[in-house]
């Protein structure tokens, strides 16, 4: 398929140019809003000069991580499904409707309800991949290579379930008279009052997570061409669906176990920018990924902006927009068939 | 659903319009109605000497009011002494989960519920002849010493009732508030970011302790989501903190260990009361104010060594 009939008119680095400053405006836009009035200039400058005011912790401790994290989980979020979507050839694989990130969401349940993430640091993150990675070797066992969309809904459909039933359960087995209602959030994520301490100690894990993904885009461009043509072109597509499972659960595993479950931003972003790179999976990777992240910061804002109490959670400002895009998709995809 | 308020899981509900009195022949006590204690199915006259309480709350008073022997079940909630006063006296009895069939099965002649109890179940202990009694969830001091004397007017043991009252108040005024210095400036926050606004019980523990709540002037009501960074530029000179060292972890007390609570604790003092002193409106609200005293005390100590 050429470019231009995909009506691609943007050049690659233009594109990734104008992606980044979006998100770069809309995570300072996510660290701009807020409940409390904040003279967010007076608060850098007392964060700069090492003054602990409550404007300075503020912005320190709540407002950055929050944008950050926003970012952060946008971005794997995004990548994550531009790559699995690459893989499965599927516009459908999402890591949220296929079942990862409700995977990812029971490792970090059990880790944290547990007790466990008390044990070492990096205990929460590394549960969160454990999940995700579970749920992906599920998802592969059922779907395999090539198979049809119907599997892949009906397996995501099965996964989701299943994980969502034992998150609930594991839940209830906690001896904390809270934890029982805390599944929202496992559900349908949140970013509200997230620390700094959360965002170091994910960031490696998804940056590892990154890199293995957005170095997979030669292989998924031959992809494109078959599996065979891919073969003899030099690419070990063993090698490659591991990369891609280990890359989408380092990342939307250890996104989601600070987060929760965000559905739809890995379909959202790709979807919408897809006919902006031709159609080439290689090149949809790192800007899906930058869309990923202002399509979850636009979200975050619009949450904090909504005059609605207690705060909106994440998933469902998400599925409001994702959903019916999941729906026209389907639909398309039913009338091509 | 479990039958057992977490104060701060929702907003209080004010207690619910009674149902219509369904017992032949039952008394209506209008005192019980004015005290937000809300007689369903009035008990006999005499002691009842089976009860079965399917309320953390609840369980703690009538522990407090009964005989030895007469309440034979309390709910697992009680038995933990995270969350409950009563726990010892209550790890000695048979716990129950808050079902209707669990009370059933004691045969009980009186079955005490919360003010969030299922109208479901409730309609089926009437239905079965069980006299329900609802232990309300009082929103002042008042309100406690009104609940304290209906349940033990109900247990039958009323002066036991007025002992607990004379206790809880010789505390009270145990706390000297000296009125001449200016209020510090507090602020509440516990489990899932709730705080207390005005029209609480909290609300009169801190105004006793001589604090004054910085929450009272956002516009919110009695119990309220707050969003951690408008707690943090209140300005409070004392954080109080609902929190349990010992407990299993949720999302709901990670707030408390925010970083920044702990950045803030450098520029204010905080305190940490046990939820137990929280959870119900029991004669332990004078514990709590006694603590927040002494806590007030501290913090002015601090200040003026700055």
């Amino acid at each position: 398929m050429s470019a231009r009939a995909a009506g691609a008119e943007v050049g690659y680095a233009p594109l990734v140019a104008a992606l980044a400053v979006l998100a770069l405006a809309a995570a300072f836009a996510s660290l701009m809003v807020g409940y409390a009035r904040l003279d967010v200039p007076a608060a850098l400058a007392d964060a700069f000069a090492g003054r602990s005011t409550a404007a300075a912790v503020v912005l320190e401790q709540i407002r950055l991580p929050r944008a950050a994290l926003g970012t952060m989980v946008g971005f794997s979020l995004g990548l994550a499904g531009a790559a699995l979507q690459g893989l499965l050839r599927n516009p459908l694989a999402d890591p949220g409707v296929i079942g990862v990130s409700g995977g990812a969401a029971l490792g970090a349940v059990v880790v944290f309800y547990s007790g466990l993430a008390g044990a070492f640091a990096l205990a929460m993150p590394l549960g969160g991949v454990a999940g995700a990675v579970l749920a992906a070797l599920l998802l592969y066992a059922l779907v395999g290579r090539g198979a049809g969309t119907m599997t892949l809904i009906l397996a995501g459909v099965t996964v989701n379930s299943f994980a969502g039933a034992l998150t609930a359960l594991a839940l209830n087995l906690s001896p904390n008279p809270y934890a029982a209602y805390e599944i929202m959030f496992w559900l349908m994520g949140s970013l509200a009052d997230r620390s700094l301490p959360q965002l170091w100690l994910a960031l490696p894990l998804t940056v590892a997570g990154w890199a293995l993904l957005l170095a997979s885009g030669p292989a998924l461009d031959a992809l494109t061409l078959g599996e065979d043509t891919a073969t003899s072109l030099g690419f070990d597509l063993g090698r490659l669906r591991a990369q891609l499972v280990a890359g989408a659960a380092l990342a939307v595993g250890a996104a989601v176990a600070v987060t929760g479950a965000i559905g739809f931003v890995g379909l959202v972003a790709p979807h919408l920018l897809r006919p902006l790179v031709g159609n080439r999976p290689g090149r949809l990777l790192l800007v899906s990924g930058l869309g990923g992240a202002i399509v979850l910061l636009a979200a975050d804002v619009a949450v904090r902006l909504i005059p609605v109490h207690p705060e909106l959670k994440l998933g469902v400002a998400t599925a409001l927009i994702g959903a019916p895009l999941l729906y026209g998709l389907i639909d398309r995809m039913r009338k091509e068939a | 659903m479990r039958g057992f308020p977490i104060a701060g899981e929702g907003r209080q509900k004010r207690a619910r319009v009674p149902s219509p009195l369904a017992g032949q022949g039952a008394a209506r006590v209008s005192g019980f109605l004015l005290a937000a204690f809300i007689v369903i199915a009035s008990p006999a006259f005499a002691k009842p000497q089976r009860v079965v309480s399917l309320n953390l709350c609840a369980d703690e008073l009538a522990l407090r009011l009964a005989d030895a022997g007469v309440v034979k079940s309390v709910t697992w909630l009680s038995q933990d002494p995270r969350n409950a006063n009563m726990a010892a006296q209550a790890a000695a009895l048979p716990a129950n989960d808050g079902h209707v069939e669990e009370a059933l099965a004691y045969g009980p002649d009186l079955v005490l519920v919360g003010p969030f109890a299922d109208p479901a179940s409730i309609a089926l202990l009437k239905q079965v002849g069980a006299p329900v009694v609802e232990v309300g969830a009082p929103q002042t001091l008042d309100g406690v010493r009104r609940e304290i004397r209906a349940l033990a007017a109900t247990l039958g043991e009323p002066q036991r009732g007025e002992a607990l009252i004379a206790d809880m108040d010789a505390r009270l005024a145990g706390v000297a508030v000296d009125p001449s210095r200016p209020r510090l400036k507090a602020v509440v926050l516990r489990p899932n970011g709730f705080t207390v606004g005005p029209g609480s019980l909290v609300d009169e523990i801190l105004t006793r302790a001589g604090l004054d709540n910085l929450a009272a002037r956002l516009d919110i009501a009695a119990d309220e989501q707050v969003p951690l960074e408008v707690v943090a530029l209140l300005g409070a000179d004392l954080l109080i903190l609902d929190r349990d060292e010992e407990r299993a972890p949720s999302l709901a007390d990670a707030i408390l260990d925010h970083p920044a609570v702990a950045a803030l604790a450098r520029r204010m003092t905080v305190v940490s009361l046990p939820s137990r002193l929280w959870t119900c409106g029991g004669p332990e609200a004078a514990e709590a104010v006694e603590r927040l005293a002494a806590a007030a005390a501290a913090a002015r100590a601090r200040q003026a060594t700055q």
